[in-house]
């Protein structure tokens, strides 16, 4: 599973971070989202999912590995 | 002087679409200020309507509206937008003017208050909330508002603006004239008081600049390596000054009430007290379930939105707490889940004028709970609240807040919690 951001959405509500600090990060000078490795650790999809949920700017997305579409955000 | 933000009479509006609702005026017998917002739902008024009273404005009553308005700033401008409509009034930075002139400020600010930037002063954050609860716990009881809700954001202030800790006091008035006077004469003194004391601390900061954000500001440089112009920092510093104090103190107020009334999230907070995570989920949801803001916009050029004719420089409010009980979105959102796992509530905005402060604000609320709940554990609200204590408008909230407490309970659990540092 991958995780993907769309900067122009992210507007650094830092709710990602909050719920899975292991993934998403934020970054110190525009204060918009960081994603180190888009590629999920195994055991963390679940709080990667949650986390895509929470995005009040609907900015975040999970992709199959593959490169298939996957889910997107709540909105 | 010419106006040029005022609205139109409402000739555009269609009869079906007005409804007499006055965001500044609370029933008699009405607790909580939120609830004449609710009222409208369950009145089943139109989601789009309009109100002759405050210099007239439009209401945008569900979430996918809302988001509209704080998103599509083409339409919904943030550029001049009092209600009741006030010329001239100032362009507070980065707040009151439209990308992309906005991201200058913005980008400005926003380094100082990611998560990295909070979590450093998070051992402050927990010093002055204990350096205030220490100061009444003893006595069993306390008015929430003056004694914690109002000095706390103001103490981050000074502390944010490197100024002494000495000075909350001169502040607590400079801030209490601003959001609660109503004489127009002690407004204009007030705001002129206020820039004088900004116009002051960003000159010493020039001189002598510090770790904080007063001197950053000062000491920023625009694309030409230009200082920015004077009266952009001082709107800058008149902006956080503002925004990060009523907000605050009132929505600590409704979650301070909240508690007081429900042993059971009491009990929630206090199990959760050496678990960060589940305890910021819980703070979560109470910010969800009191935003106390209804922001302003104001309509750039007559348009079409979803079938209703707009006309430029109508308002429109946005009222959070609507928009964070509604149904298409929030699962049971009349239910409080200190758990909830999906959770897209709008208190602070979305879209380029998220609340910048959103991260701070949170781990505000969060130290202050901590803090209180290891030094009174159980607390109540206490029988002599004063009538006529609420307020409504673009921040909702409480003048008083009376709480009450068993002091030999709290002391027993502060005991026990030293304790359990010590170990």
């Amino acid at each position: 599973m991958r995780v993907i951001a769309n900067h122009d959405l992210c507007q650094g509500h830092a709710r990602c971070e909050d719920l899975c600090p292991e993934v998403f990060a934020t970054d110190a000078v525009e204060g918009k989202v960081v994603i180190a490795d888009p590629e999920v650790p195994a055991g963390l999809e679940d709080k990667v999912r949650l986390a895509v949920r929470n995005c009040p700017e609907g900015a975040l997305r999970v992709a199959r590995s593959d490169g298939a579409a996957g889910e997107g955000a709540g909105q | 002087m010419t106006l040029k933000f005022q609205p139109s009479p409402p000739d555009h509006v269609p009869a079906d679409r007005m409804v007499d609702f006055d965001m500044f005026h609370i029933p008699e017998g009405v607790s909580d200020p939120a609830e004449i917002w609710h009222d409208l739902v369950r009145r089943g008024v139109p989601e789009i309507f309009y109100t002759p009273h405050n210099g007239g404005h439009w209401v945008f009553l569900n979430y996918a509206d809302i988001v509209e308005g704080y998103r599509n700033y083409s339409i919904f401008s943030t550029y001049q937008t009092p209600v009741p409509p006030i010329e001239p009034f100032p362009v507070v930075q980065p707040q009151g003017v439209d990308p992309p002139e906005h991201n200058v400020f913005r980008r400005l600010l926003a380094p100082m208050f990611t998560p990295t930037a909070v979590r450093g002063m998070t051992a402050e954050l927990e010093r002055r909330a204990a350096v205030l609860i220490d100061r009444f716990v003893a006595r069993g009881e306390c008015d929430f508002i003056t004694d914690f809700a109002e000095r706390y954001p103001t103490a981050l202030f000074l502390y944010l603006f490197g100024l002494p800790e000495e000075r909350l006091d001169e502040f607590l008035v400079l801030a209490n004239t601003f959001f609660r006077s109503t004489d127009p004469a002690a407004r204009a003194q007030n705001i002129t008081e206020i820039y004088a004391v900004l116009d002051a601390l960003f000159r010493e900061k020039e001189r002598n600049p510090g770790g904080d954000i007063a001197s950053a500001i000062v000491a920023a440089r625009d694309a030409e390596g230009r200082q920015h112009p004077w009266e952009d920092i001082l709107n800058c510093g008149f902006l956080l000054f503002v925004a990060g104090l009523d907000t605050v103190t009132n929505t600590m107020a409704y979650i301070w009430r909240y508690l007081a009334t429900t042993p059971a999230a009491r009990k929630h907070f206090r199990d959760r007290l050496d678990d960060p995570d589940a305890f910021l989920l819980g703070i979560e949801e109470l910010m969800r379930i009191n935003a106390v803001s209804n922001l302003f916009r104001r309509v750039t050029h007559d348009c079409e939105y979803k079938g209703v004719q707009l006309r430029r420089n109508d308002r429109v409010i946005l009222p959070n707490t609507v928009a964070n009980r509604d149904p298409r979105v929030f699962k049971d959102p009349q239910v409080i889940d200190l758990d909830r796992e999906v959770n897209v509530h709008l208190t602070f905005g979305v879209g380029p004028h998220r609340c910048i402060g959103s991260v701070l604000a949170k781990r505000e609320v969060m130290a202050s709970l901590q803090q209180w709940l290891r030094r009174i554990p159980e607390f109540t609200l206490a029988e002599n609240q004063p009538a006529g204590s609420v307020f409504g408008g673009s921040v909702m909230g409480f003048t008083a807040l009376r709480l009450h407490w068993d002091v030999a309970t709290g002391k027993a659990a502060a005991d026990q919690s030293s304790t359990i540092e010590r170990m």
